[in-house]
């Protein structure tokens, strides 16, 4: 693995959050679309308690609804049943308190690396000099100094994601949530963004929400891997991964963790779920 | 430019800069190159036509009358140019588009925007503008001649209706069509609807906007014409009429002439205006 990049001084400590926040709750959520005149049902009565500064990587095959917890977490969707709270508050709408990150890097074409990371910060009540160190502050973060007066268009795909990632915590959210971003990279670059967002997760002490369809990613950077099931999506089973980091991918535990999962997830075939969505997998 | 090269030493850095700002150099003079070979093929046409023109009339292929030579239109030009009449004429059909392109493209950026915008204005009002903008800005001419007489009135508002109609369709589509992705990366930054405006929906919807106001101008310059040609007194129209009443077909092409050139002017000038406005398409066009 490369080295990662060392960020001395970088200006991050000293708007630091407040630690022990970001505790999320949820509770027998239920969530139906209406598709064509008929419900279809997304979620079925998920509950999941995530505890401060934890990494839980959400994993399981398309159509299980992963992807739509996600959103109402963030709180852009909010017609469903149970309860969602952040540190105790109910989740009514969009917070500058939760970040997200989604598959596609979604950075506004027409601004440069800088502005799109500064219109995160549009509505934050803190002061104009202190924007100004945040920004640069989290596009260094990410490894993109030198790259604040480009256009999306200069970028490659990973560069751009980095970007949206930066954009998603230039808030500093005491909560971030990232929905299959690494999905639609090539394999090298994904795997050095692991190594990238394993750094930063560490370095922001927030918690992190990371849905996927991918088991390596998740066993890899989760400390708890949560296993959704298909149709109506719900929990099947949660793995705790106890292994401390740094951590290698070839680590012993990670490979037999990595293993059990595939298993529960279903005789192997999970590496390509995506494109075999009818198989119903085991709960 | 490959996201390996990246994360790891600052070293290989500068190198990836200086590499990115001559790919961009490279893109800018790419553009130009391309504008010049479009000229150059703009002047195939003529390059064509105008030996024809000289060899038709010198062996009297038509009537003078009907055709006359390249020279003499020249000359006429020029003394139209010395005399000021050409200048006088173009000053009136310059100010009557302005007025009116004015007119009819801030109404219609205002109508289409809120088209755009809102599912309820545009069920409210897309119906009668489609009934309106179905009857051509001419076919208008003659219930308009009687409410607003045959004054500055009448074309003023048979230009901004033609400038209008496709101003308000490009606005209307450009904002509604907006990627909802990009809507909701606001929304997670808690936009104000303002905020959403000025930083989402507006840039989002800056290509099909402009692509509306050009034609709003072509369009606006067509009725222009055909407003002038058949109410008017003064201005390019009316000496493309003039001149074929007194038969002095070379006032005829001058006019015809200087309004195919403004007309092109001025759409390379709101081209400019859009390219400026989209810096960050610089591999568009």
């Amino acid at each position: 693995m490369s080295a990662v990049p060392k960020l001395a001084d970088d200006g991050l400590s000293s708007i630091a959050t407040q630690p022990g926040r970001g505790r999320l709750e949820v509770r027998n959520v239920s969530k139906s679309f209406e598709v064509g005149g008929a419900p279809i049902e997304v979620l079925r009565d998920v509950s999941l308690d995530v505890a401060a500064g934890e990494f839980v990587a959400a994993l399981g095959p398309s159509g299980c609804g992963k992807s739509t917890l996600l959103r109402l977490i963030a709180g852009l969707e909010r017609d469903y049943e149970g309860a969602i709270t952040q540190d105790g508050d109910a989740i009514t709408g969009t917070s500058l308190h939760r970040g997200i990150v989604f598959q596609e890097p979604r950075l506004f074409p027409w601004a440069t690396v800088w502005q799109n990371v500064a219109l995160g910060l549009k509505n934050s009540p803190i002061s104009e000099s202190a924007k100004r160190e945040s920004i640069a502050a989290h596009i260094a973060l990410v490894g993109l100094d030198g790259f604040a007066q480009a256009y999306p268009h200069q970028l490659s795909g990973g560069m751009a994601q980095r970007a949206a990632i930066a954009r998603g915590l230039v808030n500093r959210p005491r909560l971030l949530l990232l929905d299959e971003p690494f999905g639609a990279l090539d394999a090298i670059t994904r795997v050095r963004l692991h190594v990238e967002l394993q750094r930063i997760w560490a370095h922001e002490k927030i918690t992190m929400i990371l849905v996927t369809h991918d088991v390596d990613e998740a066993v890899f950077l989760g400390d708890r891997v949560v296993v959704l099931a298909p149709r109506p999506g719900r929990i099947s089973r949660v793995f705790d991964i106890s292994v401390p980091r740094p951590r290698e991918r070839s680590d012993d535990d990670l490979v037999r963790i990595r293993n059990e999962v595939l298993r529960v997830l279903g005789d192997g075939e999970v590496a390509s779920v995506d494109q075999a969505p009818a198989v119903r997998l085991a709960s | 430019m490959s996201d390996a090269a990246l994360p790891g030493t600052l070293r290989a850095r500068p190198a990836l800069l200086s590499g990115l700002k001559g790919a961009v150099a490279g893109r800018l003079g790419a553009a130009i190159a391309r504008q010049a070979a479009s000229l150059g093929w703009l002047l195939v046409l003529p390059a064509i036509a105008l030996p024809i023109w000289i060899i038709g009339t010198d062996r009297g292929w038509l009537p003078e009358q009907i055709l006359p030579r390249p020279a003499d239109v020249l000359h006429t030009l020029r003394d139209m140019i010395a005399s000021g009449e050409l200048a006088q004429h173009a000053g009136f059909s310059l100010l009557r588009v302005a007025y009116g392109f004015a007119i009819g493209a801030s109404t219609g950026l205002a109508i289409g925007s809120a088209m755009g915008l809102s599912r309820r204005v545009d069920d409210y009002v897309r119906p009668l503008f489609t009934a309106i903008a179905q009857v051509p800005a001419l076919a208008w001419i003659p219930l308009a001649m009687l409410l607003l007489g045959i004054g500055e009135t009448l074309k003023i508002a048979v230009i901004a209706k033609a400038a209008f109609v496709p101003v308000v369709m490009n606005t209307s589509a450009g904002i509604a069509n907006v990627p909802k992705a990009f809507v909701e990366v606001g929304e997670t930054f808690r936009f104000t609807p303002l905020q959403m405006l000025r930083h989402v929906v507006l840039p989002g919807a800056v290509p099909p906007i402009f692509t509306g106001l050009r034609y709003g101008l072509t369009h606006a310059w067509i009725a222009l014409v055909s407003v002038e040609l058949l109410a008017s007194s003064e201005g390019l129209g009316y000496l493309l009429v003039w001149g074929r009443q007194m038969f002095w077909l070379d006032t005829v092409l001058v006019a015809m002439i200087v309004i195919g050139v403004i007309g092109f002017v001025s759409d390379k000038a709101l081209a400019v205006v859009e390219a400026r406005l989209q810096r960050w398409r610089l591999d568009g066009r």
